[in-house]
């Protein structure tokens, strides 16, 4: 049940780092990427992808929180895993 | 809205709370993401209307190929608080940031309530640092010059000719330097390097050591406790009338990522100081702006 819903919302983060920030994903996305390792994406790109996630979703989600547990973690990266289990607690 | 037009180009623009406004400013090769990973977006928006942007050149903001003084940044962050609908501001500007900061509150005290200088320095007051103390230079030279672009120290402020080496750099160099700043890091500078913001930031532009030291708005030096800048620091706190020093317990240069607690602490208590001497008419504020007018 949870797998379902996990993969749906790692479809829409893939079709909103498309639209939103032009990123195209010629390796695909999996639940293991990280976002700034991985994709080579920056902190900024973040913020604008929670933002385009909010309104993706049509409802203010807790980016900012996300963002500055981000600021504490040692290497400073999250996996999609961590983003659809956020999207998940909070949607 | 995450994005408004201001002076022609498009800003990328992040908001959160309500009460007295609080406008952070990052620094050069920056972003406004710094506020959310130090939390002072959140944090602050508990009691103020906090707005974060994206400097002209920077982040998810159009780069113009010129116009990159404090004064240029400075005229942005104006249009940008009209189109925000922000009459006065505390300003809380970071390294170069900061010197946006400071130059807004000099040219206007009636928009500028207070400013949070987070470890600048200041093209007027160069002369006043020994650089070999920079520590954060120091590492960027190493991890440039792991990537091939030797930089010398004569020129450890100078942006534009980094940018300018690094836009020359040719084939295997270019990869080993890609590989080492990271894509993303890659891409800012390749972009901030088609632009005069490198040797725009090494100009006074009208902040003069007699503008600085005129600023009569409530001020916090906030420096790192190992910072490169502490003399800075001290001239700041000796020379302008209304402004105190503290110290970022064991940060360098960037206190929002090496102390992203104490650093935030420091500046939300300065913020609720302000209302606190200061609830309605603010008569000192009132006085310097006459002063300072005149001088303009």
């Amino acid at each position: 049940m949870s797998t379902d819903t996990d993969s749906q919302l790692l479809t829409d983060v893939a079709r909103v780092l498309r639209d939103a920030l032009g990123r195209d994903l010629p390796g695909g996305i999996s639940l293991e990427t990280r976002f700034f390792a991985d994709l080579g994406l920056a902190s900024i790109d973040a913020v604008v992808l929670g933002e385009a996630l909010q309104t993706h979703y049509g409802r203010p989600l807790p980016f900012a929180d996300l963002m500055a547990e981000i600021g504490t973690r040692a290497d400073r990266d999250l996996t999609l895993a961590a983003l659809v289990a956020f999207l998940r607690r909070n949607l | 809205m995450p994005f408004q037009q201001v002076n022609g180009l498009r800003f990328h623009v992040q908001q959160a709370g309500a009460g007295p406004d609080v406008v952070l400013i990052h620094g050069v090769t920056g972003d406004l993401s710094i506020w959310f990973l130090c939390k002072a977006m959140v944090t602050l928006a508990e009691s103020h209307r906090v707005t974060a942007y994206d400097l002209r050149g920077h982040g998810y903001t159009d780069a113009p190929p010129t116009h990159y003084t404090s004064a240029d940044h400075t005229a942005d962050l104006f249009a940008l608080m009209d189109t925000l609908g922000i009459d006065r501001a505390c300003l809380v500007g970071h390294s170069f940031g900061a010197v946006v900061a400071l130059h807004a509150a000099s040219l206007d005290p009636e928009r500028v309530s207070a400013a949070v200088l987070s470890d600048p320095y200041f093209p007027a007051l160069r002369h006043l640092e020994d650089v070999s103390r920079w520590g954060h230079w120091q590492n960027f030279r190493q991890e440039a010059s792991d990537a091939g672009v030797l930089l010398s120290d004569e020129h450890w402020y100078d942006i534009g000719k980094f940018f300018d080496q690094v836009l020359h750099l040719d084939g295997d160099c270019l990869l080993r330097f890609r590989r080492a700043v990271g894509l993303p890091g890659f891409e800012r500078l390749m972009r901030l390097g088609q632009t005069t913001c490198g040797d725009d930031s090494k100009a006074v532009a009208g902040l003069t050591a007699d503008r600085i030291a005129d600023v009569r708005q409530p001020v916090l030096a906030l420096y790192g406790e190992e910072s490169p800048f502490l003399a800075t620091a001290d001239y700041l706190a000796k020379h302008l009338p209304d402004c105190r020093r503290a110290l970022v317990p064991g940060a360098k240069h960037r206190g929002p990522e090496e102390n992203p607690e104490a650093f935030v602490k420091l500046v939300g208590d300065f913020l609720n100081s302000l209302s606190i001497q200061r609830p309605a008419n603010q008569p000192s504020i009132t006085s310097a702006h006459s002063l300072t007018s005149t001088s303009i």
